[in-house]
């Protein structure tokens, strides 16, 4: 790598009492990227994020944050800001002192605190809410005050942990776009803590897959989908995740592995002429297509799209056919084999 | 049936009220008129405030108003600086030994200030505090009561907002004043009434600390005033009682509903 990597995480571990709550995460992330941590609940994402805030200092290992070591710095001392899940909104202070209260510590001068919550507030659309208390805001608008305060005192790397959650479904996709939009215009590095794999896929250049306290994958969103590089990846990334098939079912595999394929590489073959023959167990109207849900004795997650409104009665037998090259190889371990 | 206990409710309730402010309506009674009618109840006898001018010129009441008032000032001050940062340590700090301090805290709430009263009398003259207000406010500051009350609070504080002013640059006490204490607002005032209320009453200890009119406060004042070796008079005794309690009482009346909801909170938490 000839630039050196703007925020880096070095074989970090974290454990609580003996438990695991992190192990063995090395991480480059450069300048003015946007790196989502994604994975199920309870698998140190969380971790992670507060590792780098420096909330939590990490049992082994060194965290780098502009080429200065903040292993053990304070919070404070990292030049960072956060945007809490929760908000984390002073409810005695108006919008406006939320803003400015992290300037205010710092003993910023009045004229540019005043100078930087106007700019802040004007790209988050909060002008004329200056005066007004957390309690007397909306769910959006609170979660728009914590990105301004966020912004406000223009620090290049922002942390946010999982900053949507707690909105509704059609403001969530709005909110997600603003973000994006701000990290790019911005050009401020983002490190964003979420379970949604939509939103990771959708906001991130960078994914960093995590389980059990472990990074499972690391990189671009369509190399996360496409090339999985285990199993746990390729039946948590997309929707319907990937199907795994046991390839004793498949003839030309081997006995011991596991054959991954895509609801969108799979075909519905006329009768007798498929190479898997399953049985119908659900249909998902979803509106462009419908999702059919398929049960075979030897497979998980297996299913197919059909084009437009095409529901089939629970119970058919219907046989399915697949490209070779569209499959994926794990071996018994789960882990990808080259191809 | 149901008719019948509601009305013993309500019965009950006004039966006692009467009770509880008999003293008070009867010195508020006395205070308004000459000795021979207070004490005769004659309803249709002359109104007067000669009372308060002669209880008033009778002894330095100014000097004890300020006494007392500077006396629950600066026990509140001492209070709310010792229990903010004790409640804190207790409530968001780690140290070994903190479960065990506290609840050597705790079993301060056990012991009445009274049964101290020699102990604390020792070690306010060695401290050479003899006869003076800090003296007499002293052994209150490091209030049991106010400790565990600001812990409760200051627990009730997400902390979220703890981390949050943590990434946005403060320190400890800096999270303390900025986060902790104006969340806490409400628990400052209900302890501030409780404890105004309790210090401005307050006279074993003042009368066995103080020792001139310097220093005294108005219970001590009041009492002396009211000894019998100066002569009883009921009316004057009442006027001078009325104008002690005076301000408090108003006060209360103000302050009626956050009074009320002190000690709801005090009791629930």
């Amino acid at each position: 790598m000839t630039v050196s990597a703007f925020v880096k995480l070095d074989d970090v571990a974290k454990r609580w009492n003996g438990q695991l709550g992190v192990e063995g995460i090395t991480l480059d992330i450069p300048e003015g990227s946007f790196t989502a941590l994604l994975g199920p609940s309870g698998c140190g994402k969380s971790t992670t994020l507060r590792l780098l805030a420096g909330l939590e200092i990490p049992d082994e290992g060194k965290i780098l944050i502009d080429g200065k070591d903040v292993t053990t710095s304070a919070a404070s001392d990292r030049n960072l800001s956060m945007v809490f899940q929760s908000y984390a909104l002073f409810p005695h202070l108006s919008v406006a002192e939320n803003v400015v209260f992290g300037l205010k510590v710092r003993r910023v001068p009045k004229a540019e605190r005043q100078q930087k919550l106007h700019r802040a507030l004007e790209i988050t659309g909060l002008l004329g809410f200056e005066g007004r208390k957390p309690g007397e805001l909306s769910g959006g608008q609170r979660q728009r005050v914590a990105l301004a305060r966020a912004i406000v005192a223009g620090q290049r790397l922002c942390l946010m942990d999982e900053p949507l959650s707690n909105l509704d479904a059609k403001l969530r996709n709005a909110v997600r776009k603003d973000i994006k939009k701000l990290q790019r215009d911005l050009g401020i590095t983002v490190v964003y803590v979420t379970h949604d794999q939509t939103e990771a896929m959708s906001m991130a250049d960078t994914v960093v897959l995590m389980k059990d306290g472990h990074i499972q994958q690391i990189g671009a969103p369509e190399d996360l989908y496409s090339r999985p590089t285990n199993t746990f990846v390729a039946e948590f990334v997309g929707a319907p995740p990937m199907s795994l098939i046991a390839s004793k079912a498949l003839p030309g595999f081997g006995e011991d592995k596991t054959i991954g394929i895509r609801a969108e590489n799979v075909q519905i073959a006329p009768k007798g002429e498929g190479r898997l023959r399953c049985t119908v167990i659900e249909s998902e109207f979803l509106g462009s297509e419908t999702l059919i849900g398929l049960g075979h004795a030897d497979a998980t997650g297996l299913c197919v799209l059909k084009p437009g409104l095409s529901m089939l009665s629970e119970g058919n037998e219907l046989d399915i056919t697949f490209a070779d090259e569209n499959l994926h190889v794990f071996d018994a371990a789960g882990q990808r084999l080259a191809g | 049936m149901k008719g019948l206990i509601k009305f013993l409710d309500s019965f009950g309730a006004i039966l006692l009220a009467i009770i509880w402010i008999a003293p008070l309506l009867f010195a508020f009674w006395a205070a308004t008129h000459s000795t021979s009618d207070a004490v005769n109840l004659n309803l249709f006898s002359a109104w007067t405030l000669e009372n308060f001018r002669v209880a008033w010129s009778g002894a330095p009441w100014l000097k004890y108003f300020i006494n007392t008032f500077l006396l629950v000032t600066v026990i509140l001050i001492g209070q709310f600086i010792l229990t903010t940062l004790a409640g804190f340590a207790f409530a968001q700090l780690q140290f070994p030994g903190k479960d065990f301090v506290f609840i050597l805290v705790l079993m301060q709430l056990f012991i009445l200030p009274e049964v101290l009263i020699v102990e604390n009398y020792a070690m306010v003259s060695r401290l050479g505090l003899f006869d003076s207000t800090l003296g007499v406010g002293m052994p209150y500051m490091a209030s049991a009561f106010g400790i565990f009350l600001m812990r409760q609070s200051f627990k009730g504080v997400p902390i979220e907002l703890h981390e949050a002013a943590r990434i946005e640059g403060c320190g400890l006490l800096g999270i303390l004043w900025r986060v902790y204490v104006p969340l806490a607002k409400p628990t400052y005032l209900a302890y501030a009434l409780v404890s105004v209320s309790t210090h401005w009453n307050n006279f074993l200890w003042p009368l066995i600390v103080t020792n001139s009119p310097e220093t005294r406060p108005l219970t001590v004042g009041l009492s002396i005033f009211g000894a019998p070796e100066n002569g009883v008079d009921i009316s004057i005794i009442s006027a001078a009682t009325l104008m002690s309690v005076a301000p408090l009482l108003i006060a209360f009346l103000i302050f009626q509903r956050q009074f009320v909801q002190a000690f709801l909170r005090a009791g629930i938490k």
